[in-house]
């Protein structure tokens, strides 16, 4: 989504002006202390981690069974029993909430892999090699041009609903985004004079791309894959919240507030509760997108 | 021996009727009514579609020549009288006098026999004329309808409001499956239909009460227009529907949460209207694949479910527990096979289980989230079948693929299909039991073979001669059916409807009737 | 001018191709047809053949596709199966709710975004700034079904202000289309407003370093004229650009929104579509929203070409 390049829209960051340049130190670890006193970032990295964290160790914050139903304690408001309270089946949202944010975390990291390595291959070739540059970027137009939601819809129709068939149809809206991300990298960095060097020094294509234009459009890359992920989560819950998601009874924010749609006036619980999980979430991500934006972009660096 | 039978029809309605003796008027003329309406409305071609979304609306305009009163019983509506021949070969419909069409034409047996025309082409169950040799309009006031060969359930289909016959002016024979413009002879005429958002319709003037009723009973009887307008909006959430009501938005909506019912319940400004009866929550199994084509196995199942959990689930808490394919109040109601319903008990379940196939492997319950009880009662039953160790899962796709699955012969894709039988059960036995019957039998059969003892009760709840007998083999099919667990049927669901108190008369039934409803000052 | 407008609609006709291909194949690989959608609950299987041949569903894929595309040479987009009404008059019906809600979303997204971009960027490093970019960050990250949600429990459901949903045609009661709209558009403008002051304010930070701002300054202008004369001006190249994204986004959270409040627009009639199967529905209905959107692009592009004098010589 082209959000996502919106979102990544470098600012003259001052917090980056007003840094020290640190000369004598790899630039991996001046980077990483960069991002470290960054305050954006680390407020995204807590977030984040906090439900990251929470999801992976869910099977052992709590013993309850996401999804086992006990008729009699439906509807229990948030309470000393019951955390976050039961929904309309008797389950307990804490342990929903728990295992949703596994799959949240599951899902948004697939599709970021997914797009790392096809947004990447199709970015790159159809920026390096002209000759494939016009079929793929017309596909990508194609792609780009549906409404990304409904396009997701019409995908997991077809694939039928799983929580893999999800990862696909996101990857299928998504990756024509971040290739068309890669390939302006690429475009730029083909006509820089090292790689016309190498070239001239009759290096192979591929080596090329290898060796000194991919590295190179890294870091816009890693800055787009954080916002990725956050947009991921989102349509994700959105996908679940129309109810073309993952298969139910799977626990999923989107699913958990479409379940509680029904009793959003007197148990406004079952929503609120993953919905503000799912805020933190993205919320987590874009500080954090932010944050590695103001590092790592290249045109900051070179202005500096 | 010929029979008069619109008069006796009228007589019995009447008698079992309401209390009021004289005939209907409005107390208060005037006003505008919305309806919260949940699902949304693609058509209002009453001949093409089945949908419950256009049936709420286009009753209120359509109208057709035999329809049913409250208790099910066929009466005639447009039709004054009509006659069965001797040798149940000709029926003759004599017209009621004065009917005239939206657009104010007077009706007449040509718009009849134009209707018929257009069903038999496009109508969705034209496969009710199937006996049918052919029509014919003798004169202005009557309607002759000849048989091939005798069919005692005849005026039961024609009666049938699933996808009625309705009456249209016969220039509009020829418009397309899904396009019939909206012009009936209903207490109400269309004035704007916005898919999407909503229908409006007005009073119509030149409405013609039949003067054979005091009352509206059913879809038919006395009926006036009190309200000026009523308008359908579509509100598909459900909390939307509340607020819209509390707020005097609404002024009556369909299908509320019992928890936001049972908030509302000290309101004084607000009706709670239960429907009872809204439709059987089922599930059936795939007989054609293994394990459910194990007897053992199903009666296993048979023992494991608890309906009261499943029916709360499925619900909500609005459900009445009960046994088979009928309604309580409904003549050919049989609790036959009881014996089979709501064991509850996994004990005996793990017997079975134990005489039966069954190794362990996985058994598909196939549902949808387009209809939340079918989906919820698929979550009960897999935890009760889990519960005495069949690995039970789920298969949730949306509506129309799962009805397309589950119509596949031999389909190795499920092994129980969720649905609801609504309007089968509220017509009577006999199109309910036809869905036990191929093709298309609803336990799926292997090849679509029915078993032959099922179609052998079948066949005599169409051809014995009279209505007592037909019901008792109506009786032992039930039993049969459910004894041989080709259908797991869960309960009866009620729908709770709600009005603003100065609402009057409003009478859920299985659609929302409009007329002989008014508002209170 | 006219030169480059030509060229960009005749890039943009493959790219319509390509999406008419994918759809017709995306819908007819789905399980599933709208027979069963027309046939309701409990259909028998000889109802959905009865429908299914008369809909004309039995003919082989490459017939129905020969046939869809021959139409479409013919200038016609087929019939809607479910609404019985040809696909562009049902998809015209229904534009004016969506485009209502996005011009609603817009005034709110330009309103909002440039308002609280401008001041943060004016008052960089202030409590202003940092207020603003918290609301843009709470903004971009709240998900709108959510926010939906919320502001139903909380202004319809209890506080009974705004109704909570349903659509009221504009000419024909214009408050009543206000309050219906507004709780729809506060949603969907939400992350674009965020966006939007982002960008804003980036945008303005980079122009207010330019030479000619410093310029400006030194030769003693007042701040207003300053900012408003040469620094918006200039900030809004780029952001026009960002508005044709925007657009096309408000299009793909309609469907959502749309949902939510039960507006009979665009993004529910192709849900609806896709839902039940409405093959030529979905196939023209995508089609005609898709050209839609590239014409949308196309004029940005135009705009940015007026906007900046540089691009016109490109």
């Amino acid at each position: 989504m082209s959000e996502i390049a919106l979102a990544a829209v470098a600012e003259p960051a001052d917090d980056l002006a007003e840094d020290v340049p640190e000369k004598r130190v790899h630039p991996a670890v001046a980077t990483f202390k960069r991002l470290f006193h960054h305050r954006l970032f680390i407020t995204g990295l807590v977030l984040f981690g906090v439900i990251a964290i929470a999801a992976a160790l869910a099977p052992w914050i709590t013993t309850a069974n996401p999804n086992r139903l006990a008729m009699r304690s439906k509807f229990l408001p948030p309470g000393e029993d019951w955390i976050f309270g039961t929904d309309s089946f008797g389950r307990s949202l804490w342990a929903r909430t728990l295992y949703g944010a596994q799959l949240s975390m599951m899902i948004g990291g697939s599709v970021v892999l997914i797009n790392a390595i096809f947004g990447t291959l199709v970015g790159a070739v159809a920026g390096y090699f002209r000759a494939a540059d016009n079929a793929l970027m017309r596909v990508n137009d194609a792609l780009m041009a549906f409404p990304a939601i409904l396009l997701a819809i019409a995908v997991t129709a077809v694939l039928g609903p799983s929580t893999m068939n999800v990862i696909i149809a996101l990857g299928i809206v998504y990756v024509p985004r971040t290739a068309r991300i890669v390939r302006a990298s690429v475009i730029v960095l083909r006509e820089m004079e090292y790689v016309q060097a190498a070239v001239a020094a009759g290096a192979g294509h591929w080596r090329i791309l290898r060796r000194h234009i991919l590295p190179n459009a890294m870091a816009p890359m890693i800055v787009q894959l954080s916002f990725l992920f956050a947009y991921a989560v989102l349509s994700e819950a959105t996908l679940s919240f129309l109810g073309v998601g993952a298969v139910p009874p799977t626990p999923t924010w989107g699913g958990m507030m479409a379940e509680g749609r029904d009793f959003m006036r007197d148990a406004p619980w079952i929503i609120a509760i993953p919905g503000v999980a799912l805020m933190i979430t993205v919320m987590g991500l874009n500080m954090l997108g932010d944050g590695l934006r103001d590092v790592l972009d290249p045109r900051l660096r070179i202005q500096q | 021996m010929q029979r008069f039978l619109g008069v006796a029809f009228a007589a019995a309605t009447l008698a079992a009727g309401s209390a009021a003796a004289a005939t209907f008027t409005c107390p208060r003329t005037g006003g505008d009514l919305v309806f919260g309406q949940e699902a949304n409305i693609n058509s209002l071609d009453q001949m093409t579609s089945n949908t419950i979304s256009t049936r709420n609306i286009a009753m209120n305009m359509f109208e057709s020549l035999m329809t049913r009163d409250e208790n099910n019983n066929a009466i005639p509506e447009l039709a004054e009288s009509y006659e069965e021949s001797a040798d149940k070969l000709t029926y003759t419909f004599k017209l009621r006098q004065g009917v005239k069409f939206h657009n104010g034409k007077e009706m007449t047996s040509a718009d009849v026999l134009a209707s018929f025309d257009r069903y038999g082409r496009v109508g969705l169950f034209r496969s009710m004329f199937d006996q049918v040799e052919g029509w014919s309009a003798p004169d202005a006031n009557t309607f002759v309808i000849r048989m091939k060969a005798p069919q005692p359930t005849f005026i039961e289909l024609l009666s049938s409001f699933s996808v009625p016959v309705v009456i249209i002016p016969a220039e509009l024979k020829d418009d397309p499956p899904q396009q019939l413009r909206t012009i009936g002879t209903g207490a109400f005429q269309l004035v704007e239909f916005v898919p999407g958002s909503h229908v409006r319709m007005r009073r119509y003037d030149g409405y013609k009460p039949n003067t054979r009723f005091e009352q509206r009973t059913g879809f038919g009887g006395y009926k006036v227009a009190c309200l000026d307008t009523v308008t359908f909006r579509v509100v598909t959430e459900a909390s939307a529907r509340v607020a819209g009501l509390e707020t005097g938005e609404l002024q009556a909506v369909e299908d509320i949460p019992t928890k936001a019912a049972a908030a509302m319940r000290n309101n004084r400004n607000i009706t709670l209207l239960p429907l009872e009866n809204w439709w059987i929550q089922i599930a059936l199994p795939n007989t054609a694949i293994a394990p459910t084509n194990d007897l053992n196995f199903r009666k296993a199942v048979q023992a494991a479910l608890g309906m009261e959990d499943i029916m709360d689930a499925a619900t909500d808490g609005n459900f009445r527990l009960n046994v088979g394919f009928q309604y309580p109040h409904q003549a050919s109601f049989s609790d036959a096979g009881k014996e089979t319903y709501n064991i509850n008990d996994p004990a005996v379940a793990k017997r079975y289980l134990a005489q039966s196939s069954y190794k362990g492997e996985p058994v598909i319950l196939l549902t949808n989230r387009d209809y939340p009880p079918m989906y919820n009662s698929a979550l009960v039953m897999q935890q009760q079948l889990q519960a005495v160790g069949i690995k039970a899962e789920l298969r949730v796709v949306d509506w129309p693929t799962s009805v397309q699955m589950s119509q596949k012969v031999n389909s190795t894709e499920f092994n129980f299909f969720f649905t609801g039988w609504g309007t089968q059960p509220a017509l009577g036995a006999l199109p309910t039991m036809q869905f036990f019957v191929a093709p298309g039998a609803q336990y799926r059969p292997r090849d679509d073979k029915d078993d032959p003892d099922v179609l052998a009760l079948f066949r005599e709840m169409n051809t014995l001669a009279t209505e007592a007998e037909r019901n008792q083999a109506f009786a032992r099919m039930q039993k049969l059916v459910l004894e041989r667990a080709y259908a797991f049927p869960f309960g009866a669901l009620t729908k709770i409807q709600a009005s603003r108190a100065n609402v009057k008369g409003f009478v859920p039934f299985r659609i929302p009737r409009m007329a002989n409803v008014w508002l209170e000052n | 001018m006219i030169g480059v407008v030509l060229r960009r609609v005749a890039s943009a006709m493959p790219v319509l191709l390509i999406v008419s291909l994918i759809t017709f194949s995306l819908m007819r690989l789905i399980p599933g047809d709208p027979a069963a959608a027309i046939a309701g609950l409990a259909a028998t299987p000889q109802m959905i053949a009865q429908i299914r041949a008369d809909l004309g569903l039995d003919e082989p894929f490459l017939v129905q596709m020969a046939s869809w595309y021959g139409n479409l040479l013919q200038g016609s987009l087929g019939r809607s199966i479910l609404l019985g009404k040809p696909v562009v008059d049902a998809t015209f019906e229904r534009l004016p709710v969506t485009l209502g809600l996005s011009a609603y979303a817009m005034v709110l997204t330009l309103l909002i975004g440039l308002l609280s971009g401008i001041i943060a960027a004016l008052r960089q490093n202030t409590m202003i700034d940092q207020i603003a970019m918290a609301f843009a960050m709470i903004g971009i990250s709240l998900p709108s079904f959510f926010l939906g949600l919320l502001m139903i429990i909380l202004f319809a459901v209890h506080l009974g202000w705004l109704p909570s949903g349903g659509y009221v045609p504009f000419w024909s009661d214009p408050w009543g289309w206000f309050r219906a709209m507004t709780m729809p558009a506060v949603s969907l403008a939400m992350l674009q407003a965020g966006l939007l002051a982002r960008i804003t304010r980036s945008t303005m930070l980079e122009v207010l370093r330019q030479d000619y701002i410093r310029t400006a300054r030194a030769k003693g202008l007042p701040p207003r004229r300053v900012i408003f004369r040469h620094a918006l001006a200039n900030a809004l190249i780029p952001i026009t650009t960002v508005i044709g994204i925007i657009i096309s986004l408000m299009i793909s959270g309609s469907v959502v929104t749309e949902a939510l409040f039960s507006l009979p627009g665009i993004g529910q009639l192709l849900t609806q579509a896709v839902l039940g199967r409405d093959y030529p529905m979905v196939q023209g209905g995508l089609l005609l929203v898709t050209a839609l959107l590239v014409m949308v692009n196309i004029l940005v592009d135009v705009a940015y070409a007026l906007l900046d004098p540089r691009v016109r010589y490109e």
